[in-house]
């Protein structure tokens, strides 16, 4: 079910900008005047840019670090190489805990390897953004992103995918009349022992708590754990034991996911509560002293632009937050979802600590 | 002859001091050097001791199997006459050349509940329930067993190639049965490898992490490994409650390492005496064919079905137990064949292995020589010290190497001569364990007798000492290699965007992308150093004219 009317639920999650939309816009204000796009931007084939295109070829390289899926990396980044064939693209991939872990440790050491950081948990990139670990680089595509989908002021970071949660389930084990269509419905006791999350380490799964706990109380991830659900690292192995049949129903069930295995011609489906889907941003900014910076430059213009955001939907089945940008294959425009995610992202960060407590109680760690 | 026990023993301690120092770390993580200190890392382990004691119970039980596979197929391998053992031996290798993690998700398509491939069977014959879970404790302990029992076969298969026959040969003539000779006569006399084989697999196995990654979390039966990554990839980041956690296990493995001293402290075990003797296997007669059996029912229990259950999910459109469920297509070798990076990596692999073993086991070598064979002080210090990086998980081991490593003024962080230091690092315990095990069966008198002959003692090493420890160090040279093709924990925090390798790309590729891709790819991987080895092999023994 897809919804065109978003919700504003107990004024603290949003969609539209409302009382935190003035400040918003009063941030923007005071912002514009310390960051804004060159002059005259360069208009590349689908993209524009402030970047030095000729340094950048001689520059002759860029690297990413990144937590997406490898084969998705390299091929978004073969899209930008075959456009700029000088530039030599690697990256490095891992999980976004380990990836920080490294990224924090060369640059406590002043060792400096990547140009541009991709970071799908806000507590990291918040955190890289109050160490000063973004450079400060305002893409004339930026232009097309709305102001809460950038940093305040411009410039640090952007997002340039969102990733979203939702219910899944095996319609093999699960009939349409018997599945869950809301999140108050994953709290029935048929799902004990077959219903899968994911674990503390994940940004979703810290959203989806947070969202659950403005919607309906602090009791309901109590009356949730009662559940024995099972917690995973990564989407794909939820998905894969639904699909098997070891497990009926996920719960943050990423959107891409869904999407990537119903494209394999799985057996899976998906419910788009009437509350919202949980959003979650990637977050995507040029590094402070990054070793290829006019590259790092260009290739964060073109992948804010139109061509990189396709590539980046048909490599990964991601959503872009631009209106101009069409779905992954099989999906729905993030515009017309209801999504759900905090108006206010510092008190929403303030609760990490505490649901990463309450979440290992209610996955068994604890 | 200090200098190597020097050299090794800063390898080990400069990253144990970060970790040390990171443990006591009671402020903010990400600020080094860390600016509070405190115990508070450590009395919070209070909180995990149901952790611990899950950890000991699956060690304990994993352990005990694993020395039991590898001495009964060690046993029969090398010291009967069984046909197809040379085949055999190569066979028994293939569980170490697999990345754990995929190796674990094999068994999970085997024996899962409900879908698994053998309960499917199970169910279909006619039962209500399923005839295994492998995600339990038991689970977890039987799959970290096959995995690991290679190990110990490698060890306790090399402390027998160099026993001399005469001595069971001896007990027969006196009239003792074959199992008889084997229990009283064959098995003190290969404790060394033994002992050797079960500190070494239980250090690694209270470090062990894919098994219970994969098949605990579902079971929500967690161990320190798995504790220890949630807390490393958590915001905020709990370095210290990791290395906390990381250095405790140090303790056990102290106390491991100590009674094993103890026992083999109190005997003799030289097999290998001035007397001249070439290796024979023993007659079984008409045991041969159920002792055949038994070998052939290892590998296929232990290779045959999750290297199948893998092949069968790496042509899968989508990873399914499920038989009418299941399409199957090329397209996952097409895509890991075709990833840019899965090249590089396989080489910078196989390279880090070659150089790693080649220049490592000479060292290690040496360093076990002066362990057990010299009157050097601090020697028996320096075991401790060397098997170190054995009892602390591998994750944790690798922040302590990030952070050692890359605050040093020589710009190796990011290459490839890093991760060689670093992986010589963690491997010199599984070195040290192989080749030990066959130093104590060496008669000193051997050595004695070149040095009273004048001989100086770099030329005794060269041609008394290391000749006698060959099948050690050959041992130790195949061990190293695999593991350093398939080192992860470690690798994922020191590769750098030009010196990849090949193991995280596989578990990434589980992690975020798909099981039949990441299939594909540890098949590709365990093809690869199947086919190296065998190549390494081949070149060794036309260059030395030697057969094993």
């Amino acid at each position: 079910m897809v919804y065109s009317r978003l919700n504003d639920t107990k004024g603290e999650t949003m969609h539209r900008p409302s009382y935190a939309g003035g400040l918003v816009a009063l941030a923007i204000l005071i912002g514009s005047a310390a960051a804004h796009a060159c002059d005259t931007p360069r208009q590349m084939d689908g993209f524009k840019t402030c970047a030095d295109v000729a340094k950048a070829e001689e520059e002759g390289a860029f690297v990413l670090y990144s937590t997406d899926p490898e084969a998705g990396s390299e091929a978004e980044l073969a899209k930008f190489h075959a456009m700029f064939p000088k530039i030599k693209t690697n990256y490095v991939r891992l999980q976004a805990g380990a990836l920080y872990a490294k990224l924090s440790a060369e640059r406590q050491a002043k060792s400096y390897l990547v140009d541009v950081v991709q970071l799908s948990d806000i507590s990291f990139a918040r955190d890289f953004e109050k160490r000063g670990g973004y450079m400060s680089y305002v893409s004339p595509e930026m232009a097309a992103y709305k102001p809460e989908y950038k940093s305040q002021p411009e410039g640090s970071w952007t997002w340039g995918a969102i990733s979203m949660a939702g219910i899944a389930y095996n319609p093999n084990l699960v009939s349409k009349d018997e599945a869950p269509k809301t999140w108050k419905d994953m709290l029935d006791p048929k799902w004990t022992d077959s219903v899968t999350v994911k674990t503390s380490t994940s940004g979703m799964q810290h959203m989806t708590w947070y969202q659950m706990r403005l919607l309906y109380g602090d009791d309901y991830w109590q009356k949730f754990a009662a559940l024995k659900p099972k917690a995973f690292d990564s989407y794909v192995q939820q998905f894969d034991r639904t699909v098997n049949g070891q497990d009926k129903v996920i719960d943050t069930a990423q959107y891409s996911g869904y999407l990537q295995f119903k494209a394999k011609g799985a057996p899976i489906e998906y419910v788009y509560p009437p509350d919202g889907l949980v959003a979650v941003p990637e977050f995507w900014g040029v590094v402070k002293e990054a070793p290829h910076q006019e590259a790092a430059k260009l290739f964060l213009d073109w992948f804010l632009g139109v061509p990189g955001q396709k590539g980046y939907g048909e490599a990964l089945f991601y959503n872009s937050i631009r209106d101009d940008v069409p779905p992954p294959a099989g999906g729905v425009k993030a515009s017309e979802l209801k999504l759900l995610f905090p108006a206010a992202w510092e008190a929403f960060l303030k609760t990490h600590t505490q649901f990463v407590r309450e979440w290992d109680k209610i996955t068994g760690l604890r | 002859m200090p200098l190597v026990v020097l050299l090794c023993g800063a390898l080990v301690l400069y990253p144990i001091g970060f970790l040390i120092a990171e443990s006591l770390n009671t402020g903010d993580p990400s600020v080094f050097p860390p600016e509070e200190f405190g115990l508070d890392n450590y009395t919070n382990l209070i909180d995990d001791v149901h952790v611990l004691a899950n950890t000991a119970l699956v060690s304990c039980i994993a352990t005990v199997l694993a020395v039991l596979f590898g001495f009964l197929q060690a046993w029969i391998l090398t010291r009967t006459n069984i046909p197809g053992r040379q085949r055999l031996e190569r066979l028994m290798e293939l569980p170490y050349y697999m990345t754990p993690l995929i190796g674990a998700l094999a068994w999970g398509v085997l024996l899962g509940p409900k879908t698994g491939l053998v309960n499917q069977a199970w169910r279909a014959l006619g039962s209500p329930v399923d005839l295994f879970n492998i995600y339990s404790p038991y689970g977890i302990a039987w799959v970290m067993a096959l995995f690991e029992g290679t190990i110990a076969f490698v060890m306790i298969s090399a402390s027998m190639k160099s026993m001399d026959p005469s001595l069971e040969e001896s007990s027969r003539v006196l009239g003792a049965g074959k199992l008889r000779t084997a229990l009283r006569i064959t098995l003190p006399l290969v404790a060394p490898g033994v002992l050797s084989a079960t500190i070494f697999v239980f250090a690694e196995m209270l470090g062990s992490f894919a098994a219970a990654f994969v098949l605990g979390i579902p079971g929500r039966f967690y161990v320190v490994t798995t504790a220890i990554w949630q807390a490393t990839l958590s915001f905020p980041p709990d370095y210290g409650r990791a290395a906390a956690m990381g250095l405790s296990l140090f303790g056990v493995m102290l106390i491991t390492l100590t009674l094993a001293r103890l026992v083999l402290r109190h005997g003799t075990y030289t097999t290998i005496t001035g007397k001249g003797f070439r290796p024979r296997e023993m007659d079984v007669g008409r045991m041969r064919w159920p002792l055949l059996a038994i070998a052939w029912g290892y590998i296929i229990v232990a290779v045959v079905l999750p290297l199948g259950a893998l092949m069968l999910t790496s042509f899968e459109r989508f990873a399914t137990v499920i038989l009418p469920q299941m399409q199957f297509t090329l397209a996952n070798y097409e895509t890991a064949l075709q990833m840019g990076s899965v090249g590089p990596a396989f080489v910078n692999s196989l390279t880090l292995g070659i150089s790693v073993a080649t220049i490592g086991v000479p060292v290690i070598g040496v360093l076990a020589w002066i362990i057990y064979r010299s009157r050097m002080p601090g020697r028996g210090a320096a075991e401790y010290v060397i098997m170190f990086p054995q009892a602390v998980p591998r994750l944790v081991f690798g922040l302590g190497l990030l952070w050692a490593w890359i605050n040093l003024p020589i710009p190796i962080y990011g290459t490839l001569w890093l991760l060689a230091l670093a992986y010589f690092t963690v491997f010199l315990p599984l070195g040290l364990r192989t080749i030990a095990s066959v130093v104590l069966q060496v008669d000193p008198s051997l050595e004695e007798c070149a040095r009273v002959c004048g001989a100086p003692w770099v030329y005794q090493m060269r041609t008394v000492t290391l000749p006698l420890l060959r099948p050690g160090m050959v041992a130790a040279w195949l061990l190293i290699f695999i593991a350093s093709v398939r080192e992860l924990g470690v690798s994922i925090f020191l590769m750098g965007p030009n010196s990849k390798v090949i193991a995280p790309a596989i578990v990434n590729s589980w992690l975020s992308s798909s099981s039949e891709l990441s299939a594909a790819m540890a098949l590709i991987q365990t093809a690869t150093i199947f086919v190296a080895v065998a190549i390494m092999f081949g070149v060794a023994r036309r260059v030395t004219g030697v057969t094993q």
